[in-house]
């Protein structure tokens, strides 16, 4: 701008002399905010506004956005203001290395030589070593020369104990070939015999528990069976796999069927033995202990035979849809009501509530019961008439269960009747009278031969 | 070398210098590099010195190697430039048989022609790390470290095992490595940086013998195949059509050896184009279905080719000789428990692991041979020539790697201890 009026000739009326202070505040002198008079922000224009249409210097607001801000200024990189680091192609030794072989690398130049840093990675296994004489003396073996142990020790140091490698490039032309377990085993057995003989250094095999020396054992025969099992399973052909595979299925399938009947069983066990309570017969209760103890063993016997013969033909034919037995769920029959109330006063009727477990349906089936018996359903609670009540729905409910479960083995019955009936076409199968049983109450029965009925599907099963 | 203390990254270059010697050619370059500086075919033409083309005289330290110690001089002729021109009477030569050196004296042109022209450095400042087969004998090796410490004078020499390379250079040190190479397969355990010798297995059936069935195609289909330096010019012609070209004149005494080589390279294009693993065994209908490949043979005849793409592969996967076989022998030889690690780590490597499928192909058949029992994994890198110079990357790998640096064979070592040390120091 000076320039320009010096050209122009016109007087600068404020140039000024270069002084000591304009140059160093010179920038601040330049510096001169116009501070203008505020302008009042007219009513009911928000704030935010405003500030948009009117800044410190009123100025329209930018079209474009810039930036101004001293920001980056500030914050300048200081470039070219020191030397680059040099590196150089300097020689170095590796105190990793045996012979003190120089090789060059690129380093700093500044940096001050210091150890070969890679060289802290030179580690070794630490190998037992042996003299002659302690050869002689300790590691005598019939099966080894000594040749061969040097060998076998040479081996180990050189490639570190990797036995599969040592095996590989065991010298077979010198020595007869062994196998890794009987390389291991040697070298093993000579740690440990060496180990106990001299106080050596080498802590690979031995480790100190409580001060005092554990040596490893080597066990030469497990590793060899393992390995032999480790092969055969390798060596499985496909066949052999997808035969184990279809059994492992097999077996699966088997052992959900099994357990579906145990559960059965029990379930029947609970009734029998809830029956029999309610009988509480004392002549009654031995006999069917001996009973129930004896049909969980046949059924079980039963099933196990089944099993195996399912098992047979499925080998040999293909699988033939054959009708699983279906789940008669039996559950635990009878009422219990509970005795003990909580403290306080209560009402007696309060002990003839059926508990929250009893289902709708089965309050309803009681209730029906009782209505057909010609008895009150909520009769005036007396302490007598309270247990005599309660006694009874349990055992009503009781009979309702054994009802129930009746009919369903029934069901099972006739069913499997039919599907024999439909394999062997023409046949007939004759169900003895002594099971097959239509009149419906369970309770007459004897109890072994409710368990005959569940048990007889495996049994006809068995026989198809 | 920098960072915290002293070590970035583990590595630590010290200008050394990996070879990787093979059939079809020689990889060179400076360790700590991702590929080789040059890829050099490993044969080399040998032809009297009499006749040198005017244009080089002109240029005496061209690409030419002299050696100039008897009268009757021999040239050697390194290197596709040099190489792929027709002269009279220059018989093409290989060093290589076997997977080894056999031919000391033109290998050791080869290795003039790498460190002045290739390198451009000279040997002795450079250790140098050379890759090998697994078979390799002792004798080969011991000759190789002399030709370095004597003849080069190396400072410091390394022989590793190419499988052992090619397991490196995937991120494996346990890998049974599969290297499908020009003269033949082999399949190799590596275990812990280490090559199983007797477990490692190989078949004569390589990209040299899929070269060869190429050839034996094309004259079944009557398609001839023009060496592309004696074809002067070629109209545009339909396809399947009659080729129309003109032949260029020749200078009389090609020998046949060249003119093999010549033709072989033509092939080895076509096979390289047209040919086709498929990724199941070769089926008329499933191959019938894959849209065909136009090639263009160097006469002008040009015709798309279908099914006979995978046809031509199939040579490959031959029952007995062919890459899954190898793989399975190879684990079926290991010791069982290194078996579920080599069967997790399977390493494709080599020019053939290049062909389009190849991979898939083996992936799938040696799914259906391994034992259920293992988890198979088949591994490449995805690049064709990080396949190509696995081996190569291996080494350039191992030979920049700090903690490497003392293991090398130094020259004073081999002063005081002789070749015979090779077998202990480069397992």
């Amino acid at each position: 701008m000076a320039d320009i009026l010096d050209i122009l000739d016109i007087e600068h009326p404020g140039a000024s002399e270069i002084t000591r202070d304009s140059i160093i505040h010179g920038d601040k002198v330049k510096k001169k905010y116009v501070t203008t008079k505020a302008v009042r922000r007219p009513e009911g224009m928000h704030r935010e506004v405003f500030a948009l249409l009117y800044n410190d210097n009123k100025d329209l607001p930018p079209l474009l956005p810039t930036d101004t801000g001293k920001a980056y200024k500030q914050t300048k990189a200081k470039l070219g203001m020191r030397k680059v680091r040099k590196w150089v192609w300097a020689p170095f030794t590796n105190p990793a290395r045996k012979d003190n072989a120089v090789f060059h690398h690129w380093k700093r130049a500044s940096d001050e030589a210091k150890e070969y840093p890679f060289a802290q990675f030179n580690k070794q296994v630490s190998i037992p070593s042996y003299s002659e004489s302690e050869y002689n003396q300790y590691l005598k073996s019939e099966d080894w020369s000594q040749a061969e142990t040097d060998h076998l020790i040479d081996l180990c140091q050189r490639f570190d104990l990797r036995f599969i490698v040592i095996h590989d490039r065991w010298d077979k032309a010198a020595f007869r070939d062994r196998s890794v377990e009987d390389l291991k085993e040697r070298y093993y057995n000579i740690c440990s015999i060496l180990s106990k003989v001299k106080t050596n250094p080498w802590s690979n095999t031995v480790t100190m528990v409580n001060g005092e020396k554990r040596i490893y054992h080597y066990d030469a025969e497990h590793e060899r069976k393992r390995k032999e099992q480790l092969k055969r399973l390798f060596d499985r052909t496909q066949e052999q796999i997808d035969e184990e595979q279809m059994l492992l299925t097999e077996l699966k399938k088997i052992e959900a069927r099994k357990r579906e009947r145990d559960r059965k069983t029990q379930d029947l066990q609970k009734l029998i033995s809830r029956a029999d309570s309610g009988n509480s017969t004392t002549n009654n209760q031995a006999n069917v202990t001996n009973e129930a103890a004896m049909p969980t063993n046949t059924v079980s016997n039963i099933v196990r035979r089944h099993d195996r013969k399912l098992h047979k033909k499925k080998l040999a034919t293909q699988q033939r849809p054959v009708r699983t037995v279906e789940t008669v769920t039996v559950e635990w029959s009878g009422i219990k009501f509970p005795e003990a109330r909580g403290t306080g006063v209560w009402l007696r009727s309060q002990r003839m509530k059926l508990p929250p477990g009893v289902g709708q349906r089965k309050t309803k089936a009681i209730e029906q019961e009782l209505r057909l018996m010609n008895i009150d359903i909520a009769p005036t609670p007396t302490e007598a008439i309270c247990k005599h009540f309660n006694e009874l729905r349990s055992d009503l409910a009781l009979a309702l269960d054994l009802k129930n479960a009746l009919a369903s083995c029934e069901f099972e019955l006739q069913a499997l009747r039919h599907q024999y009936e439909a394999l062997n076409p023409g046949k007939t199968l004759s169900i003895p009278p002594s099971i097959c049983n239509t009149n419906a109450d369970g309770e007459a029965k004897p109890l072994g031969e409710i368990i005959d009925v569940v048990g007889s599907p495996g049994a006809l099963n068995s026989t198809i | 070398m920098s960072g915290p203390n002293g070590m970035l990254y583990g590595g630590d270059e010290i200008g050394a210098l990996v070879f990787d010697p093979g059939h079809h050619s020689l990889r060179v370059g400076y360790a700590q590099e991702d590929t080789p500086k040059a890829d050099i075919p490993a044969v080399i033409g040998v032809g009297p010195a009499t006749h040198i083309p005017e244009a080089e005289e002109k240029v005496p330290d061209g690409n030419v190697t002299q050696s100039n110690t008897k009268k009757d001089e021999l040239r050697y002729y390194i290197d596709v430039t040099e190489l792929h021109v027709p002269r009279p009477g220059m018989e093409v030569q290989t060093y290589m048989k076997d997977g080894q050196v056999e031919n000391w004296d033109l290998f050791e042109k080869m290795l003039d022609y790498c460190y002045s022209k290739v390198i451009r450095s000279p040997s002795e400042h450079h250790p140098a790390l050379f890759t090998e087969a697994v078979w390799t004998t002792r004798p080969a090796r011991e000759k190789l470290a002399e030709l370095l410490f004597e003849k080069y004078q190396a400072p410091a020499f390394f022989l590793v095992k190419n499988a052992v390379l090619a397991a490196f250079a995937n991120g494996k040190s346990t890998a049974l490595v599969v290297d499908a190479g020009a003269s033949q397969t082999s399949a190799v355990p590596v275990i812990d940086g280490y090559a199983l010798v007797s477990a490692a297995v190989r078949s004569p059936v390589g990209g040299d013998h899929l070269v060869a069935q190429a050839k034996h195609m094309l004259n079944n289909m009557h398609i001839q195949m023009l060496p592309i330096y004696s074809i002067q010019s070629k109209e545009v012609i339909r396809e399947r059509e009659r080729a129309r070209y003109t032949l260029k004149t020749l200078p009389a005494g090609l020998t046949h050896t060249w003119q093999q080589y010549m033709l072989k390279r033509q092939y080895e294009d076509f096979v390289h184009c047209v040919a086709h693993v498929s990724e199941t065994a070769y089926d008329d209908r499933s191959a019938a279905s894959v849209p065909g490949l136009h090639y263009e043979f160097p006469g002008g005849y040009h015709q798309d080719f279908g099914p006979e793409r995978f046809k031509l592969s199939e040579c490959l996967f031959e029952q007995s000789l062919g890459a899954p076989h190898l793989v399975c022998a190879a684990a079926g030889a290991c010791d069982a428990d290194a078996r579920a690690a080599l069967w997790g780590a399977v390493v494709a490597s080599g020019g053939g692991a290049c062909a389009t499928g190849w991979l898939e192909r083996l992936a799938k058949e040696l799914a259906g041979r391994a034992p259920s029992a293992h988890r198979l994994k088949v591994t490449a890198p995805p690049a064709p020539a990080e396949r190509r110079f696995a081996a190569w990357i291996g080494g350039s790998i191992l030979a920049s790697i700090g903690s490497f640096q003392q293991m090398w064979i130094s020259s004073q070592e081999y002063d005081e201890g002789g070749k015979g040390q090779l077998e202990r120091k480069c397992p």
